[in-house]
């Protein structure tokens, strides 16, 4: 039996909920009042919903923190011996408490929108109520069918405890910054719809949405990066990319939403491709929609887990159903007249936009096919089987190639009418010294496949021809801020691919088995094994064996990889031990020493992982300079 | 031909050349790509002078595992029913044990014997892997909800 505290918090925060429902509901009348009123209302419904939804969120957190084991979420996700930490971000490392973040994050998003947006924009009224409609779908999911607030039959003084291999600090904070990117995109996809309905998808129109396309998209970034961090040096395999479903559920909203980054600016700029731009709104919302709930509720691993809980896949599936049926039907209806009678040249840099968003849409469906045809033949001949990584290494280098090279020339190309020559004039003397620097580094290094050269010629070129750019017009005092953006986040993107080809073609590693005072050697690099160690943890104990890199016979480096047993739930796991030099990160994880009487010890060298995260935190930070740009010139 | 006609066609052809070249390539590199797997019982009934990589999954036997004493293993992977001798030169995961599932990729070398690439196993104790839990139901072995 639950406590009486536990039955009124359970009350108090259910009936929270029920409060921002009605509201929500309400608010839904907005879709057939044309025009704006009185602001002062928006702000206040706007901030109970907000305040109803995190109060129940404080109730969620609060009795993670005090393991209330009443409650069934906490008892199956919690211990009370675990870190304060994880029990707190153990609120959201499940299915119904991440429901609960996505909600709050979704009145968040409303809140802000009614705070920022200008004062005389015509679609508000729309756009709240296509936000509350959202709001409203996921609250009832929540209530209805997946609720944290659900109460024991019978009381248990201990809980189940989280999954070892997610208490870790990154992957406290993961989830709500991928969050943020994934409902930032509701708030695209409301402007769309409101945008359709009102027929005003214009200058205006995307000068007030650009914004927050680019907030979504720097979180959504980020969130990424985060995870595969997390990837890099928790699983101990030494890559940071696997190409698992789970993965690409996150990365196929992001492509799209790229491309969306670039049509806007298209639209912006010269007032074109108005339905385009809508279609990739819904897109991408969509696939943000995918991307949350069918990782969370199992589909993407095993359609059999789909099987275990079929009433949770089958109402995101219906919801998904219902805003895609509506959006689309809307754009049927709509689409066509949204266009303007604008054209522009074959050569243009609106085409070059152009085609660069096709070049990520085949990518995004190089990805989905990837990840859905597993699910497919499962489903119809019930065969089981995985798509091994070559096929999107392979698949996807081509249009990678394509992709460098429109992201090189187009910024260089004018609007609407441009000319190739004219662009290949401007950017000569970068061309010839990336072709340069590519052939000294393939005739040095000898290691590289054609591809890859061509890969790092054009990186080169991306990388300098943006620098070039962003340089040339800072000295002429023009459009400084605007420029400083996409140089940062173009130059990032080639220092990324550069330093992605140099990693995978330069990774090493060997397997040892050793016993203490062994001598380990990888190429130049001597480890020495000096001893083992039981380290007692706040809810683990460990096997912590130490390792030396020697330099002339002197250690300079220490390296301490670890086996971790954790108690609830029973599971062991392995700690990384990385060392990262500026051009190398040195990574060594051990294993269970099973059947033997050594320890199994893996050493890998990763060359230039540094510049890999380099390459992303520069786009990340083109990204923000570009928001920042928007707000000056307003 | 007027212009604008003339840009719509360069449009129109660059676009579906595009499409045609992506779907070429993803097919291909589909058909090359695919990892199918198999209960050890599917495996021996199957035309065996495959040589593609592949998976095999099920439950390590009991008394199985041996070492020679450096990195090669042998185990028997078994679905109740049939039984696979596998070959691994490598690490084993931390959870790799006997009477547990596990999945292992690599190729059919001849008379049950599957020389593994890679073993499969996640980082929970009690997590099977959903294809091995299949290919259990199919047989009628399986124990577990």
């Amino acid at each position: 039996m639950a406590g009486t505290m536990s039955e009124i918090l359970s009350f108090v925060a259910t009936f929270s909920l029920i409060i921002c429902l009605i509201i929500s509901l309400y608010q839904m009348r907005l879709f057939f009042i044309k025009y704006d009123t009185t602001k002062n209302n928006h702000l206040l419904f706007s901030s109970v919903q907000l305040s109803s939804c995190f109060f129940s969120f404080a109730i969620l957190i609060y009795i993670f923190l005090t393991s209330n084991f009443d409650f069934q979420i906490v008892h199956s996700n919690s211990h009370s011996d675990k870190p304060f930490i994880y029990k707190f971000s153990g609120a959201w490392g499940n299915h119904e408490g991440s429901l609960l973040m996505w909600i709050l994050i979704l009145t968040i998003f409303n809140f802000l929108f009614v705070i920022y947006d200008s004062s005389n924009f015509k679609l508000r009224n729309k756009i709240i109520a296509n936000q509350s409609f959202l709001i409203l779908g996921f609250l009832a999911f929540c209530l209805f069918m997946s609720s944290p607030f659900t109460l024991m039959e019978e009381s248990f003084s201990q809980g189940l405890g989280l999954n070892p291999i997610l208490q870790d600090p990154l992957l406290a904070i993961h989830p709500p910054v991928l969050y943020l990117g994934y409902v930032g995109f509701s708030l695209v996809f409301s402007f769309a719809i409101a945008g359709m309905l009102q027929d005003k998808v214009d200058q205006e129109w995307a000068i007030a949405l650009k914004p927050w396309i680019l907030v979504a998209w720097i979180f959504l970034t980020l969130g990424i990066a985060l995870g595969s961090f997390w990837a890099y040096y928790e699983l101990g395999w030494g890559g940071y990319w696997f190409w698992d479903p789970v993965e690409n559920a996150s990365l196929m909203p992001w492509l799209s939403a790229t491309a969306l980054l670039h049509c806007i600016i298209v639209l912006e700029k010269r007032n074109t491709l108005q339905s385009w731009t809508i279609l990739l709104s819904i897109l991408t919302f969509s696939l943000s929609l995918i991307g949350t709930f069918l990782v969370r509720s199992g589909v993407l691993n095993s359609v059999h887990t789909f099987a275990s809980d079929p009433g949770r896949g089958l109402f995101i599936l219906l919801f998904l159903a219902l805003v895609l049926f509506f959006s689309f039907s809307l754009f049927a209806t709509k689409g066509s007249l949204l266009e303007k009678k604008s054209s522009f040249g074959a050569i243009s840099r609106e085409s070059g936009i152009l085609v660069n968003n096709w070049l990520l849409l085949t990518i995004l469906f190089i990805v989905f096919l990837g990840t859905i045809y597993p699910l497919f033949i499962d489903l119809v001949l019930e065969k089981s089987l995985t798509v091994g990584p070559q096929f999107y290494v392979v698949t996807i280098t081509p249009i990678l190639i394509l992709l460098i090279m429109f992201m090189t020339i187009t910024p260089l190309v004018g609007w609407t009418k441009g000319s190739f020559s004219q662009a290949f004039i401007k950017i000569k003397y970068s061309l010839i010294f990336s072709l340069t620097l590519a052939f000294a580094i393939s005739l040095y290094f000898s290691l590289f496949p054609v591809t890859q050269i061509i890969i790092l010629f054009l990186s080169f070129s991306l990388i300098a021809t943006s620098l070039f750019l962003g340089v040339n017009l800072y000295k002429k005092n023009i459009f400084v801020k605007s420029i400083l953006g996409r140089t940062l986040s173009h130059a990032g993107f080639g220092l990324f691919i550069v330093s992605v080809i140099a990693n995978a073609t330069y990774s090493e590693e060997k397997i040892y088995d050793a016993k203490v005072k062994d001598i380990l050697e990888l190429n130049e690099h001597q480890f020495v094994f000096e001893k083992v160690n039981r380290v007692e943890g706040e809810n683990y104990s460990s096997i912590q064996a130490v390792f030396n890199l020697l330099r002339d016979d002197k250690p300079i480096n220490q390296f301490t990889p670890e086996i971790r047993f954790y108690n609830d739930p029973p599971t062991a796991t392995s700690e990384t031990s990385i060392v990262q030099g500026v051009f190398k990160d040195i990574y060594i994880v051990m294993n269970v020493p099973q059947y033997q009487d050594s320890i199994s010890v893996r050493i890998h060298i990763k060359p230039f992982m540094n510049f890999i995260w380099l390459g992303v935190l520069m786009i990340i930070i083109g990204g923000i300079f570009s928001i920042f740009q928007r707000v000056k010139s307003a | 031909m007027t212009k604008k006609v003339k840009n719509r066609l360069i449009k129109i052809l660059l676009s579906l050349l595009i499409l045609i070249i992506a779907v070429l390539i993803i097919t291909l590199n589909l058909r090359d790509n695919i990892v199918y797997f198999y209960s050890p019982t599917e495996l021996l009934k199957m035309q065996t002078n495959e040589t593609k990589i592949m998976r095999v999954g099920g439950l390590v036997k009991k008394n199985s595992i041996n070492s020679d004493g450096s990195k090669k293993f042998t185990f028997i992977i078994t679905d109740e029913i049939s039984e696979i001798n596998v070959v691994f030169q490598g690490i084993l995961p931390n959870l790799f044990a006997e009477e547990k599932g596990a999945v292992v990729e690599g190729s059919y070398v001849n008379n049950s014997l599957f020389r593994a690439d890679k073993v499969l196993a996640k980082h929970d104790e009690n997590y099977m892997p959903p294809e091995v839990i299949n290919a259990l139901k199919d047989n009628g072995k399986w124990q577990g909800q």
